[in-house]
This record gives C-alpha cells, structure tokens and sequence, in this order.
C-alpha cells in the first residue's frame, strides 16, 4: 500500500502504476471501475461492501471522500493499494479538502481503467440532481441508495424526477427475493390475478418500489397497505378462479400460504451490502423494469425514453447556501 | 396483461427449454429482468441409490445449496430410494449430515428446516415390485398435498447394471409417462453410458424408451463448469478468435486431462474400464467437440446439439495406430513428495492387470474447417498436477523479419482455455525482451476468475441438477454424441486388447510413447 499526504492526481496515477508494476503477478482482467462517494463514518461499511463485491467482479474501486469545501487551501489525500482490505482488486482512497472536492473528476478521470465501464456508488446522500456531481455524469451506472437519505420517500420521487436510464436504488436490489418468489408463486397460477396488496410501510421506498413493479406488470393499481414493520410485512394474491395466497415475511423466512395446501417456507437470503453491491454489478446496462416501476410509484411515464446520458450542471454548495 | 395459457402440461413439457412455460403465462417474468432468478416450476426430485457416494457428496449437498440460494420452488419434495429399512427421518439425518458437510454455502438452519419438511423416503430393493408402487402411489399423492403438479426427475444414481430393472419398474408403474402424471417426468444418468457402442446402444433405446428421449438428461459434470460455458462465449461472442480457428492459422490442438489422485477406491470399476472409457470417451471428446464445433445457429439445446453431433462423427483415428494411440500404466514412484503404489499393487487390482491409467491418442477431424489439424488428447492418473486444459497451438509466422537468433526462444502463439482449476484463459505470445538488442520471447497473458469468484460459481452439479429440473438440456450431451463418441473409442479397445501397457513412474506425464508420438510430428506436448 502506498499512502500519499497532500499530493496531486499525476501522482496518484504513478502511484497505481508501480504498485501494478511492482505486484508481482497483476490482476489485468479489470471489468470496470466503481467510483464510491463516501463520508468518512461510511468507511466501514462500505469497504466491507467493496470487498465483497470486488471478489465476484475485478474491478478497480476509487472512494471519494470530500471534506470540508471551505477549507482555504484545496488538499489531496490518497492511498493506493492492490489486494488488501478492500478485496482482490485494485483500490485508490481519495480524501480532498477545500475546492478540490468540487473538482473530484480532475483526480477520479485518468485514473479510471481504461475503456472499462464506469459505475458511481453514492453510499449515502445522493445529489438531488445527479447531473449537479461530475462523477455521476461520465459513469455509466448510477446507484443511489435513497434509504440513507433523511426523508427516503421524497428521496425516490426525486430520484423518478431526477431519473435517467442506468440509475438504479439499492432500495429496489433489496427487493429482489421478493420479486423473485412472487414470480415463481405466478408461475403455478392457472387464471389471472384480481388483485394484489403490498401491505407494510407505505413510505418505504422498498414497499413502493415492490408495488410500482406489480402494478407496472400486472396492469392494475396495487396498493401499500399499513401494516406493522418498518419494510414490507406481506404480500397478498388474489386470482380470478378464487385462489389466494398470502405471502408473509417473517425474518428471514418467507411464509407462503394457500388454502387447501400445506404452507411452505422459503428462505429470505439474508444479504449484506456487498451482496447487493455484486447484484447491481452483474449487468452495467439499464435496468428496464426499475425504470417501470419507479414511473408507476411517482406516476410518471416515459421514464426508460429519457436520454441516458446526462450533461454536468455546475453547482456550488456554498453559493446555493449563500442564496438560501 | 397477457392470458393464462392453457396447453396441458403434455403439451408444453415438450416446448423446448429456451422458453419455460411460466415465461410466456407469467406477468411477472420479463426477459429483460435478468435479475430474476431461474426457478424450477413446482416438482419432485427423486434419488435412487440414495446412500451411495455420489449422493452423500454431491447429489445432497447440491440440492441443499439450490435450497439456499433460492433457487428450488416453493413446492419441492426430495424423494428417497433405497434398500435400508427406513423411515423419512433416519433418511433425513442422512441427508443432513452429508449436506452439512458438503454443502458449498453457508449452514443455515432455517433453509434446512424448510427442507426437511419436504424430505420422503421409500425403502424396497429394485426388484420389489410393492416398493414401486409405492412410489408410484406417494408420487401421486404430492400432487395433491405438496402441489408439485405430477412434476417429477428421477436421478439414478446407481451402477448401470441395476439400469434396466429400475427402468422396467418404471415403465410398468407408467411412472415415467408424461401424459399420465400430467406433468413431466425426466431422467438424470450419470457416466458410464455403456462400455461400448453396442451395449451404449442398448441402454440409449432403453431409457429412450421408457422415458421419450428428451426428457433423458445424461451428466458429465465437466460441461456444468464455467470455463466450458465461457469457451462458447469466447469462440461465439467474439470477432477475435474465429476468424483464425481454423487449419490455416491453427498448428495443432492439445487437450490434457490429468489428475494426480490414483483410482482410490473405484479400483474394480476402473480395472473393468480403463482411462480411455472412463474419460477420453466423454469428458474429453465432448470438450474436443465443444472446441472443433462449428457455431451453433442459435444458443439453444438443439442448435447445439446438431454442431456437436456434426464434429464428433467427423472424428477419425489414425491409421498407424501403433504410434499415434498410446497406453500406460503407473508403476511405483514419488508424487508431491509422497511414495506411491504402482497401479498393479492397489487394492482390489489384479497383479497381471492390463488396463490403461493412460491413454493419448491423434484424432483428425475431417471437416474443412480442421482437415491437416491434429488435435492431440490425453488423460491419465498419477500424473504430476491436477490440471485440465485446452491449448489451441497457433503457426508460426510464414515469414520471420528477425535474425535465426533473435527469435529462437519464440514458440508458437498459444490460446489456452483452463477449465480447472484456475479457471481462466491464457494468449501466449512473443515480444520483446527489454534492452539493447532485438530478442522475441514468449510471454503469457493471462485472465484468471478472481479467487473467490470461482468459489461462488456454482458447483457442476448444482447447475446441472437446476438445469435437469427447468428442463434446459443444453449441457447435457445426447444419445446420439455419445453414440458417436463410442464409434471413435471403440476401434481403439479394439486395438489395444490383448496388449500391455506401457509402464510409466507415478508423477511422470506419462509413458516415453506419449511424448515420442509428438516427437515424431515434430511438436511436444504443453507442459500445462
């Protein structure tokens, strides 16, 4: 590992050159690089997330912490290093101070892998308008994570408004099981479903999310209905020859019950950040049916037509603040 | 929304795996929703030989791995059939003891405890008729109380000898019949398929016919790795590769089986079978089949199948047998710091023993994609590492600018897929040797799966078993390839009998013949 205090970008490029050069055997299939944007009480949690994730896809990890944008005088702090805490591949820390950290791409750009995808992580306190971050604007793949925002429901009509094909929330990862054993319940359906009713936390974003999906799918409204939980307690079915099955979460077990028949039990994967991180990972193209179901929970339309690319808006936090 | 569809099970069984049923009825499938896992439509998973090895160590474990990624339906029964006196739960202790052992993933006792509830056990030997109807009878009454629709796959984990009673007690219970269950019913066998082409022959119209020949999934477990699956991907999805896989650019071709593990505990399977029956006929010509094979016209079963069958029928033996088919045997010898036995001194092995640990062998391929190519196969035990790859060996360049001396130690350019273990590709080219003078050498870049990649990619039988259950056989090779495999191995037991093998010291690659055949072509074998 290699730690620079108050350096420069160029340095930082040479830093990861000699550290690959001199690594001995070099991990040189780099699938894509994943920018994070971090606080510094984040750090924990989001290089146990990193490693992770970057077992299961090398990739280079570059975290960005911006600290104080006053700071008179613009600092860089890095720390670059191959194969240690942050997994198998290759990882940069930056830490910058000052009016650099409006500027993070002018460090971030020549040290992202050549020709490889580019994915934006904001772990928490995504941009209101992503286009605002430079390094949301040349990432191919955004991911926001909308419930470590202060008001994660306006935070998801935001993130509709605000959308673009290649965002995704971490909000809608986490509902993947769900998804998925509601599918396979449809599967062994023999008429068509009447109706559908997501009960739990109606400003979960996750409760939304699932029911914006369902009914972007399914062609009829399907509410959230209050229930006890903070996230998504059950889900209940209603076909059209009488069946019905309710869905229940119940730690981390899925109870699946239908009338006439026994009830079974599946497992609910109980999936850590980083799991989620390699599920958004897999696939670096534009997620379809987050696009329909966000459309569905803010009732906009159109959202996957959008252009995918987005054009920097310059921002400064400390004008804005100054204006009110 | 889309309608319900209505073709009876019968119907749709038969559809083809590229589009599951629940794909065309199922509002909530949507190709283009990859994150959606494959999950089996509801169904019963039937073991017989149930406490062999291959069920205690892979077939359970596996099965419990599904489990816990989620993967199996919510209306799922493993049955079990054996010959012990017992009830589900001493079956179930079983089943536990070896997934928790075996199993891949995390324990987690949760998954377990769903499962279990789910976990039959029928007790009967194969000739008891009584124990089949019973069977039969518990199979149609999940349909009802655990809802798996008539679904069911029957893995025969048992010696092939036991092959056709089993098949016989199905066939007369109509176990097998798709239309009577009114749901699909489908068969997993495991190697060998036979020991020749008659009696491959024999078995083929066998199951065939008792189940239709779709619904018979044969597992070699070396196509459920993923380094297979990427050699498609490399030679299909990309422009590089296939414009010089052929016999103008391609030199020669060398696939290597070896294991350095002796045939512990199989001793009298294997001294029947020998390395050329027991790898050479399937593991090895199907990854010589998936190398050669022209490229299927769409990425389907069938597609697939029809490329293979095309490649492997066009296999041809040499016809100096005498020195382009090699077979050895161990002797005594050191290996990884160890002493080990000769092949004649394991147990259960007779002292006069003349079968083959080794065997390397030239085919040709007569097609005009490869004719002139030689593509060199071998596998053996007692080798010095565990290594399985694929080299394609590139020409040299017609015409070197460079000085005789300045180039000598530039080989050929090589392509090496790695199919275990560190998984991966290797381009071996030459380049310069940094300094003041023009030197080529031969440098390896290499692509490896992260460690812990290849850790979670899910074990060969894994995928086979979920794939076996969608119904998706595109990684199970036909009756006809094996068929065709044997028309290529059969020739040479027939040279081969009556000969001795070639002696070679454990931990050596193989016997003095092996590499003299090269020698004679004017090539070396890869060190892999």
């Amino acid at each position: 590992m290699t730690t620079l205090w108050d350096t420069s970008g160029t340095a930082v490029v040479q830093a990861l050159a000699a550290e690959r050069r001199s690594g001995g055997a070099v991990t040189s299939g780099l699938a894509l690089t994943l920018v994070v944007v971090l606080a510094e009480k984040d750090t924990t949690d989001v290089e146990a997330a990193v490693s992770t994730a970057s077992a299961r896809h090398p990739m280079r990890v570059i975290m960005v912490m911006r600290h104080n944008i006053d700071a008179p005088v613009p600092r860089l702090d890095a720390e670059v290093s191959i194969g240690g805490r942050h997994g198998p591949g290759e990882s940069v820390v930056l830490r910058m101070f000052g009016r650099l950290a409006l500027h993070a791409e002018s460090v971030t750009l020549p040290l992202l892998a050549p020709d490889a995808p580019v994915v934006a992580w904001w772990y928490s306190e995504t941009p209101h308008i992503i286009a605002h971050d430079p390094l949301g604007v040349f990432a191919e793949r955004r991911i926001t994570n909308v419930i470590r925002d202060a008001d994660p429901a306006a935070s998801l009509l935001q993130r509709a408004n605000d959308y673009a094909p290649g965002d995704t929330d971490l909000t809608w990862t986490v509902i993947t099981p769900w998804r998925a054993a509601l599918a396979s319940a449809f599967d062994t359906a023999s008429a068509p479903a009447t109706s559908v009713v997501v009960s739990g936390n109606p400003a979960d974003p996750s409760a939304q999310l699932l029911a914006g999906w369902l009914s972007s799918r399914l062609g009829f409204e399907v509410p959230v209905e209050k229930a006890h939980g903070k996230y998504i307690s059950s889900v209940s079915l209603q076909f059209e020859d009488g069946r019905n099955v309710q869905m229940t979460n119940e730690g981390y077990k899925l109870l699946m019950r239908r009338p006439g028949q026994a009830d079974t039990i599946a497992p609910f994967p109980q999936r850590s950040t980083g799991d989620m991180l390699a599920e958004e990972l897999r696939r670096l193209d534009a997620d379809g049916p987050y696009g329909e179901a966000l459309g569905a929970v803010s009732g906009q339309t159109g959202l996957n037509e959008r252009p995918a690319s987005r054009t920097h808006i310059w921002h400064d936090p400390a004008l804005a603040a100054r204006e009110g | 929304m889309s309608s319900i569809d209505d073709h009876s099970p019968a119907i749709s069984a038969g559809d083809g795996p590229q589009l599951p049923r629940g794909l065309r009825s199922n509002p909530l499938r949507d190709p283009s929703d990859r994150r959606l896992p494959r999950v089996p439509e509801p169904c019963a998973l039937v073991v017989f030989g149930v406490t062999g090895d291959l069920a205690r160590k892979k077939l359970l474990p596996a099965t419990y791995d599904l489990a816990n990624r989620g993967l199996l339906p919510a209306d799922f029964v493993l049955l079990g059939f054996a010959r012990r006196d017992w009830e589900d739960d001493d079956f179930e202790t079983l089943a536990r003891k070896s997934a928790k052992e075996h199993a891949r993933t995390d324990w987690n006792e949760d998954v377990w405890a769903r499962l279990s509830g789910d976990i039959k056990f029928i007790p009967g030997s194969f000739d008891d008729d009584q124990a089949f109807d019973t069977l039969a009878e518990t199979l149609d009454d999940l349909r009802d109380s655990h809802g798996i629709k008539g679904n069911a796959a029957f893995y025969l984990s048992i010696p092939p000898s036991m092959f056709p009673v089993v098949l016989k007690q199905m066939q007369r219970t109509r176990m097998a019949d798709n239309a009577v269950s009114g749901g699909w019913r489908r068969v997993v066998i495991e190697k060998p398929f036979g020991n020749d082409l008659a009696s491959a022959r024999q078995l083929n119209a066998l199951v065939d016919d008792v189940f239709t020949a779709q619904d018979v999934f044969r597992i070699d477990h070396y196509l459920g790795k993923e380094t297979v699956q990427n050699l498609m991907a490399l030679r299909f999805a990309n422009q590089l590769f296939e414009p010089v896989w052929n016999s103008h650019y391609v030199d020669s071709v060398q696939i290597t089986m070896a294991e350095d593990g002796g045939i512990a505990g199989r001793a009298t399977f294997y001294d029947a079978t020998g390395a050329a029956r027991d790898v050479l006929q399937n593991h090895l010509l199907q990854l010589l089949a998936l190398t050669a094979m022209e490229e299927p016209v769409e990425f389907t079963a069938e597609a697939i199948r029809t490329e293979k069958i095309k490649v492997l029928r066009a296999i041809t033996l040499p016809l100096d047998l005498g020195s382009y088919a090699v077979r050895g045997q161990y002797d005594q010898g050191w290996l990884a710091g160890e002493r080990v036995l000769a092949y004649r001194s394991e147990k259960n092995v007779p002292p006069d023993s003349k079968t083959e640990s080794f065997a390397a062998v030239r085919l040709g391929i007569d097609t005009r994609r490869w004719a002139g190519v030689p593509f060199y196969v071998r596998t053996g035990k007692r080798l010095p590492r565990r290594v399985t790859e694929i080299a394609v060996l590139f020409k040299k360049a017609p015409h070197l600018p460079f000085s005789h001396t300045d180039t000598e130690e530039l080989g050929h350019n090589q392509l090496v897929i790695r199919v275990q273990p560190d998984e991966g590709v290797t381009l071996k080219f030459g380049s310069k040797v940094p300094g003041s003078m023009m030197e080529v050498r031969d440098v390896a870049m290499d692509f490896l799966y992260g460690e812990a990649f290849t850790e979670s990619s899910p074990e060969a039988y894994e995928r086979l078993i979920l794939d076996v259950l969608l119904g998706d056989a595109t990684l199970f090779p036909r009756n006809e390839e094996v068929e065709a495999s044997w028309q290529v191995i059969d020739p040479l037991e027939a040279f081969w009998s009556g000969q001795e093998p070639q002696l070679y010291r454990a931990g050596e690659w193989g016997p003095k013949a092996s590499e003299e055949m090269l020698a004679k072509d004017g090539r070396g074998w890869r060190r892999p």
